[in-house]
C-alpha cells in the first residue's frame, strides 16, 4: 500500500532518503557514498509515474499517477495520487518519515475512507508490484552503511561503473544478507542493484539504462528503471515520463484529511 | 529355416565376432569414453508419467504458470508451547530459516502471516510475530483471532492447539534435487535443531514424490543383483557346469545392455516405469537360456555342430513363437495413454527380441566353443520322466473332468472379477511404519488434509472476477465445496476479499462480506491484497485459483469427489470457466486411463497371441483351444484381485498381458511338440505322452525362475512392487499347472493330424513324387489337393468300383493291395493289381462308364476325389486344377497305350 509510495520516490529519486545524513564513517566507498547523498533532491520534486507490473504468464497491469515529494527538515513526505485506470483513479497514499518510524495512510475511494497503516509485512509486495517496502528502504539505509564497501570498478553494458556493496543494519529486519550496486561515476546514480538472499542468491534486481539517466536541474534521476523478482519470476517496470523540480506545494497535499476533498 | 540353423550351427565363431561387434557398439552407446558417464538418462521423476499432453494437462500448468506450483512441502511440530512469546518467537525464527533454504521460494507460518487488527482508522496489518515482539501481551489474543479468519482456521495450528503448521513452498528445484540433496531430512534437521521439538512430520507432493522414487531405486539396488545371483544358480543347476553358467548369464546380460543402447538411441529415460525393465529383462532372457541349456545338454549328438543344429531344430521354433508371444504381450499395452507406460512396453518387447535373437544365435554358438561333447543326464531327468508318464496317464485318464473343472471356474472368476475395485492409494503403497506415510497420515488427521487440489476459474476478460455477481457464484461454489465430507477447507480470493473489506472497516464483522460494486472489489484488491493473494488471483482479475485441502488419499475417493465437483463446476455460469485440478487429480486420472485400457490391452494381446498360434497350428480353431489354458489362470487372477480386495491398479492391471505373454510360452513348447509329435506319429494321443515327457522339466524350471524372478519384487519397500512380485508368480505359476493339466487334455481332444499328415506319413515327407497323379505339383500344391480329398477304408474283399456304374470318383491307393478285373461271361477276369500310388477310376470322371471293377485283396486305404471337388479346384486354384488334368491325361494315356500293348 503506501509502502508502494516509497519504491516510487525511490525510482524518481532514488536517494532522496540519504538527506537524513549519513553516519560519519570513513571508508574507501566513502566519496562515492556521499556523491550520490548529494544528488539527493533538496527541493521538492512533482513526477509523473507509470508503474507497469508484468505478472509470470507475461499479463500486465499498469497504473499511472502523480507524486508529490517534499524534504521537510530531514523528514521524507511523499504522496502519490492514481489517475488511471479509472476505477481506481482518486486513491492515494502518503508517506510520512519519523523519527522512530513511519506514517502510512491509504485512501480507498469506493470505501471513502481513510486509514493509517501501521506494521506490515515489510517483505510482501506493494499493489502487486515487484516492490517492497523494506526492498526500498534498504536502497535507502543501504547507502548509510558505514562499512560499504568499494568492490572496484567494471564496465556494464558499455559504462564504466563502480561497484559498491552494502549489508543491510541489523534493525531493518531485512530478508537480505547483501545489496550490490553498480555506479555510474558522473551522475552518481545506481544503474544496477542485486539484492543477495541466503548464500548469494539474487533474489531481486532493479536495473536501469545510462541512456535513461536524466536530469531536472542539477539532480540526477533515472527514467526508465525495471525491478525483477527472479524468484518470482514477475517484474515491474517504472517510468518517470516528467519530472518538475522546485515547486512550492501545499501543504495540505501531505494532510490525509484532506483526501477526501474531492472525492 | 533349416539352412539358417545349420549356418548358425557350422559357424560359431562367426556369429559370436557379431554379437560380440554389436556388443562393442552397443556398450560405447551406453556409456560415454570420452567424458566417462552412462548416457544412459535416468529420469526418476514422477511428473515425466503424468500424460504430457491434454486439456488436464494443459489446466494443471496454467495454473502452475499463473499461480506457481501448489505442490508445497507441510511440515508439522509439536510444540510445548505455541501460543507464547517464546513460542511465536520460535515459530518465526524457523520460518525464517525454512525460507532461507537454496530453491524455497517462501516459507509461511503462524509468525509471518498478517493478523490485520483494525483499531478506529488505524489498521495494523503487521504480522503476529511482529505483534508478539512488540506486545507478547497480545499472544494470547491469537487463538481466538486464529479461529475467526477463515484462511487461517485449521491451516496454521492443529486443533488441539500444540501442532504448528508450515508451508514451504519451492522455487526452481526440481523433483530430483529435491531427492538428491535431502530436502526433507534437511527441513526435518532444521525442524529438530531451531524448533527444539522431536516430533516433526512433513508430508506434501515433493517429499511423497522423493519418497517413492528413493523406494524404487533401492529396489531396482536390490532386484538386479538377487534376479544375477538367480541366473547363476539356476544355469549351474540347468548345465552343471561353469563354462555353461557363463554363456548363459552373457547372453542374458548381452541382451540387457543392447536394451539399454535402444534405450539410448530411442532417447527413452530409465524412469519409475521403465526402471522395471531390467530386472524384468533379466528374469525372461533367464527363462530362454534355461530352455536352450535344458534342451542342448541333453541331445545325444555326434559332435558339437550336430548337436546345435539339433537342439535350433527342436528349440527354436517354439522359443522363436514364445518370445513373440511375450513381445505380443508387451506390445499390447502400447495403445495406454501415458507415455511411460507405452516406453515401458516398448523397451520391454525390444528386450525381449534382443533376448530370443541371442539365445537362438549367441549361447548355441557359445556352447557349441566348449567343444566336449559330452552328455550330461539332465538334473531330475529321470524324475521328470516318471512324474510326466504318470502326468499323461492321469490327464487322459480325467481328461473330461479336468475340462470340466476348469470351464466351471470360468463364472467363478467372473464373479469375484466383478467385485474388484479400480484405483490406487498413493500413501498407502508404503509400508505402515514408512516414515513418509506415517507423516502423511499425521498432518492429515491434525490438519483435516494433506492432499492440495486446486479449481482453476478462467475468464478470459480482464477485471471480470472483480463482478460481484460472479464472486457470488464462486462464494456459492465455496460453501458447496466445504459440505463436501473430502474437504479440509477451501480458500479464494473472497476470503481475502472479505477480510480486507471488514479490515478497513474498523474490523465490523458486518463487513465481512463482498463489497457491492466491482470497483470498490477492485481497489480492494490492489490496495489491500498481500503477497498472499497473488496465488488466489491474477494480476488483471481474469482467473483464480481455489485451493482445496482434501483428507482422503486413494484414488477411487478422489474419483468420486472429481465427478461431483465436475458436475458443480458445470452449473457455472459464463464467463466463469472452471476446472479441477492438482497432483492428486492428474494422477488419478492416468491410474483411470491406465486401467480402462486394461481391457482393450488384455483384448489386443489375446487377439495377437492366437494369430501366432494359428498360424504355427494352421487351425485358428486349434489356436483357440491353446489360448483357453493361458486365459483360464488371467481369469483366476482376476478373480484373486477381487476376492482379496487388491485393487487393479497401474501396476496389477500390467501383470494380465505380461503374464499372458510369458505364460503362453509353456503352452506353446507344449502344443509345438504335441503338433510335430501327433503328425509324426498320426495320434494325438500318443503325443501327448511323448511331448509331456519332453516338456515337463525344462517348462517346471523356467516357470521356476520366473517365478523366484518375479518374487524378488517382494523385497521391495512400495506395497504395489510387492503385490506385481506376488501376484506375477501366482499367476505364472498357475499357468504352469493349467499347461501340465489342462492342455495336454485338451490337447488329447484336438484333431490336428490332418489327412496330409497321414498321407505324409504313410506316402513319404513328398508325396507328390511318388503319387503319379501330384507329380508336378510343389509340396504347398500337393497339400491343397490333398486336403480336398477323403480318406476312405476298405476291408479285405471290399469292392471299390462296379463294372458298368456310372460313377466320376477317383481314387488314389494309400496303402493295402487292390485289383482291377472285368466280368467276362462270368468269368472274373484280372486287368492289374494295383498298390500304393496308383490312380483308379479316372475314366469314369471323363463321364464313361465303369470298364472295370476294383476290390480290395488287402484292408487298403484310398483318397477318393469326386467330380465336385475337382470343380472346385478348377475354380479356386486353376494352376493345380492344370496340373491334376493333365496328370489325369498323362495316366489314362499310359492306360491306354499299356491295353494296347495288351491287345497286340
Amino acid at each position: 500500500m503506501i509502502r508502494m509510495l516509497a519504491g516510487i520516490i525511490l525510482a524518481a529519486a532514488p536517494l532522496l532518503a540519504a538527506a537524513q545524513g549519513a553516519p560519519a564513517t570513513v571508508s574507501a566507498a566513502k566519496p562515492l557514498v556521499d556523491c550520490m547523498r548529494a544528488n539527493i533532491p533538496s527541493s521538492v520534486q512533482v513526477k509523473e509515474v507509470e508503474l507497469i507490473s508484468r505478472d509470470r504468464t507475461g499479463g500486465e497491469r499498469q497504473l499511472r499517477g502523480r507524486l508529490y515529494a517534499t524534504n521537510d527538515k530531514d523528514r521524507v513526505k511523499a504522496m502519490l495520487k492514481i489517475g488511471s485506470p479509472p476505477d481506481l483513479a482518486g486513491a492515494a497514499y502518503l508517506m510520512k518519515e519519523g523519527s522512530k518510524s513511519d506514517e502510512i495512510y491509504v485512501y480507498v475511494p469506493a470505501l471513502n475512507k481513510v486509514r493509517r497503516v501501521t506494521g506490515g509485512n515489510m517483505d510482501g509486495p506493494l499493489w502487486g508490484t515487484d516492490l517492497s517496502y523494506n526492498d526500498l528502504k534498504q536502497v535507502q539505509n543501504a547507502f548509510y552503511d558505514p562499512n560499504a564497501k568499494l568492490e572496484g570498478k567494471a564496465v556494464l553494458d558499455g559504462t564504466p561503473v563502480q561497484i559498491l556493496q552494502f549489508a543491510p543494519q541489523a534493525d531493518q529486519a531485512s530478508r537480505y544478507t547483501s545489496i550490490r550496486a553498480w555506479v555510474e561515476p558522473k551522475s552518481c546514480m545506481a544503474l544496477k542493484a542485486e539484492f543477495y538472499e541466503g548464500q548469494q542468491v539474487v533474489r531481486k534486481r532493479f536495473s536501469g539504462k545510462a541512456a535513461d539517466l536524466k536530469q531536472s536541474g542539477p539532480h540526477w534521476y533515472l527514467a526508465d528503471m525495471v525491478v525483477a523478482d527472479l524468484k518470482e519470476g514477475t517484474q515491474t517496470r517504472i517510468k518517470v515520463t516528467g519530472v518538475a523540480a522546485d515547486k512550492t506545494l501545499a501543504d495540505r497535499l501531505f494532510n490525509p484529511a484532506t483526501f477526501y476533498v474531492g472525492n | 529355416m533349416q539352412r539358417l540353423t545349420r549356418w548358425i550351427a557350422a559357424h560359431p565363431l562367426t556369429c559370436m565376432a557379431v554379437v560380440l561387434l554389436l556388443s562393442l557398439l552397443a556398450f560405447v552407446t551406453v556409456y560415454d569414453l570420452h567424458d566417462g558417464r552412462l548416457r544412459l538418462k535416468i529420469d526418476p521423476t514422477i511428473e515425466r508419467l503424468l500424460p504430457e499432453k491434454g486439456d488436464d494437462r494443459a489446466v494443471f500448468d496454467r495454473a502452475r504458470e499463473t499461480f506457481g506450483d501448489s505442490d508445497a512441502v507441510l511440515v508439522a511440530v509439536a510444540l510445548d508451547e505455541v501460543f507464547t512469546p517464546d513460542g511465536i518467537a520460535r515459530i518465526d525464527e524457523l520460518t525464517r530459516r525454512f525460507g532461507e533454504l537454496p530453491g524455497v521460494r517462501q516459507a509461511s507460518s503462524l509468525a509471518n502471516v498478517p493478523n490485520p487488527l483494525a483499531d478506529g482508522d488505524m489498521l495494523e496489518i503487521s504480522t503476529f510475530g511482529a505483534q508478539a515482539r512488540e506486545n507478547p501481551e497480545r499472544v494470547k489474543d491469537f487463538p481466538a483471532q486464529i479461529a475467526a479468519n477463515p484462511i487461517y482456521r485449521d491451516a496454521l495450528v492443529s486443533k488441539d492447539g500444540h501442532t504448528v503448521a508450515f508451508s514451504i513452498s519451492l522455487g526452481e528445484l526440481s523433483e530430483e534435487d529435491f531427492r538428491k540433496q535431502d530436502y526433507t531430512g534437511k527441513i526435518r534437521a532444521l525442524a529438530v535443531e531451531v524448533g527444539g521439538s522431536d516430533q516433526v512430520w512433513i508430508t506434501g507432493g515433493p517429499v511423497i514424490k522423493a519418497a517413492t522414487v528413493d523406494a524404487l531405486l533401492d529396489t531396482l539396488a536390490f532386484t538386479l543383483p538377487a534376479v544375477l545371483g538367480l541366473i547363476v544358480i539356476m544355469l549351474l543347476l540347468v548345465s552343471r557346469s561353469v563354462y555353461g553358467m557363463l554363456a548363459g548369464a552373457a547372453t542374458v546380460l548381452i541382451s540387457l545392455l543392447w536394451t539399454m543402447a535402444a534405450a539410448v538411441l530411442l532417447d527413452i529415460p530409465i524412469n519409475l516405469v521403465t526402471a522395471i525393465v531390467p530386472p524384468l529383462l533379466l528374469t525372461l532372457g533367464l527363462s530362454y537360456a534355461v530352455h536352450m541349456q535344458a534342451d542342448y545338454y541333453a541331445v545325444r549328438e555326434s559332435s558339437p555342430e550336430a548337436r546345435v543344429q539339433h537342439v535350433l531344430s527342436k528349440v527354436g521354433p517354439g522359443l522363436f513363437l514364445s518370445g513373440a508371444t511375450t513381445v505380443a504381450g508387451f506390445l499390447a499395452l502400447m495403445p495406454q495413454a501415458l507415455p511411460a507406460i507405452q516406453q515401458f512396453a516398448g523397451l520391454s518387447a525390444l528386450g525381449v527380441t534382443f533376448g530370443m535373437l541371442l539365445t537362438l544365435i549367441f549361447l548355441p554358438s557359445a556352447l557349441r566353443l566348449q567343444r566336449q561333447n559330452t552328455v550330461r543326464r539332465p538334473l531330475g531327468e529321470r524324475f521328470f520322466l516318471v512324474q510326466a508318464r504318470r502326468l499323461a496317464v492321469f490327464d487322459l485318464r480325467w481328461r473330461n473332468w479336468i475340462i470340466g473343472i476348469a470351464l466351471l471356474t470360468v463364472p467363478i472368476d467372473l464373479y469375484f472379477a466383478s467385485r474388484i475395485h479400480v484405483g490406487t492409494e498413493y500413501i498407502k503403497s508404503f509400508h505402515e511404519d514408512a516414515e513418509a506415510r506415517r507423516d502423511f497420515e499425521h498432518i492429515n488427521q491434525a490438519f483435516n488434509g494433506a492432499s492440495i487440489v486446486s479449481i482453476l476459474i478462467e475468464t478470459h476478460v480482464n477485471d471480470a472476477l472483480t463482478d460481484p455477481e460472479l464472486i457470488g457464484q464462486v462464494e456459492s461454489l465455496q460453501h458447496w465445496l466445504r459440505r463436501q465430507p473430502e474437504v479440509g477447507s477451501v480458500v479464494s480470493y473472497v476470503d481475502h476479499l472479505k477480510l480486507i473489506n471488514q479490515s478497513l472497516n474498523e474490523g465490523d464483522p458486518a463487513y465481512y462480506a463482498v463489497p457491492r460494486d466491482a470497483a470498490a472489489v477492485k481497489q480492494l484488491l490492489v490496495f489491500g491484497g498481500s503477497a498472499e493473494i497473488k496465488r488466489a488471483i491474477d494480476s488483471r482479475f481474469r482467473s483464480a485459483l481455489l485451493t482445496v485441502r482434501i483428507n482422503v488419499d486413494s484414488s477411487a475417493q478422489i474419483q468420486d469427489l472429481i465427478q461431483r465437483v465436475e458436475e458443480r463446476l458445470g452449473e457455472l455460469k459464463p464467463p466463469l470457466n472452471a476446472s479441477l485440478t492438482g497432483s492428486p487429480v492428474l494422477a488419478t486420472r492416468a491410474v483411470n486411463a491406465i486401467t480402462s485400457g486394461q481391457i482393450s490391452s488384455l483384448a489386443l494381446a489375446s487377439f495377437a497371441i492366437w494369430v501366432m498360434l494359428s498360424f504355427m497350428f494352421t487351425s485358428p480353431r486349434a489356436a483357440l483351444l491353446a489360448m483357453l489354458p493361458n486365459l483360464l489362470p488371467v481369469l483366476l487372477y482376476f478373480g484373486i484381485l477381487g476376492i482379496t480386495g487388491i485393487s487393479l491398479n497401474p501396476t496389477t492391471s500390467m501383470i494380465a498381458s505380461i503374464v499372458l505373454g510369458i505364460a503362453v510360452d509353456d503352452t506353446i513348447h507344449f502344443l509345438a511338440r504335441f503338433n510335430a509329435d501327433a503328425r509324426a506319429k498320426g495320434n494325438e494321443t500318443a503325443a501327448v505322452k511323448s511331448a509331456l515327457a519332453s516338456i515337463l522339466r525344462p517348462v517346471t524350471f523356467t516357470v521356476l525362475s520366473l517365478c523366484i524372478g518375479f518374487l524378488v519384487f517382494t523385497g521391495s519397500e512400495l506395497k504395489n512392487q510387492v503385490q506385481f512380485g506376488v501376484l506375477a508368480s501366482f499367476t505364472l505359476f498357475v499357468a504352469w499347472f493349467a499347461d501340465i493339466l489342462l492342455t495336454p487334455a485338451l490337447g488329447s481332444k484336438l484333431r490336428i493330424v490332418t489327412l496330409w499328415d497321414l498321407l505324409r506319413l504313410d506316402l513319404g515327407q513328398s508325396p507328390q513324387h511318388t503319387i503319379p497323379l501330384l507329380s508336378g505339383l510343389s509340396l504347398r500344391q500337393a497339400r491343397v489337393f490333398a486336403l480336398m480329398s477323403k480318406m476312405e477304408k476298405l476291408h479285405e474283399g471290399g469292392q471299390l468300383i462296379r463294372q458298368g456304374d456310372l460313377s466320376r470318383d477317383i481314387y488314389v491307393v494309400v496303402d493295402g493291395t487292390l485289383e482291377a478285373w472285368i466280368d467276362r461271361g462270368g468269368e472274373r477276369k484280372t486287368l492289374a493289381t494295383l498298390g500304393r500310388g496308383a490312380v483308379i477310376g479316372e475314366a469314369g470322371y471323363f463321364g464313361q462308364r465303369r470298364t472295370a471293377s476294383v476290390d480290395a485283396v488287402t484292408p487298403a486305404r484310398v483318397l477318393r476325389f469326386d467330380s465336385q471337388d475337382l470343380e472346385r479346384l478348377r475354380l479356386r486354384y486353376p494352376r493345380i486344377a492344370a496340373i491334376i488334368f493333365r496328370n489325369l491325361n498323362r495316366v489314362q494315356a499310359e492306360r491306354i497305350a499299356r491295353t494296347t500293348a495288351m491287345l497286340q
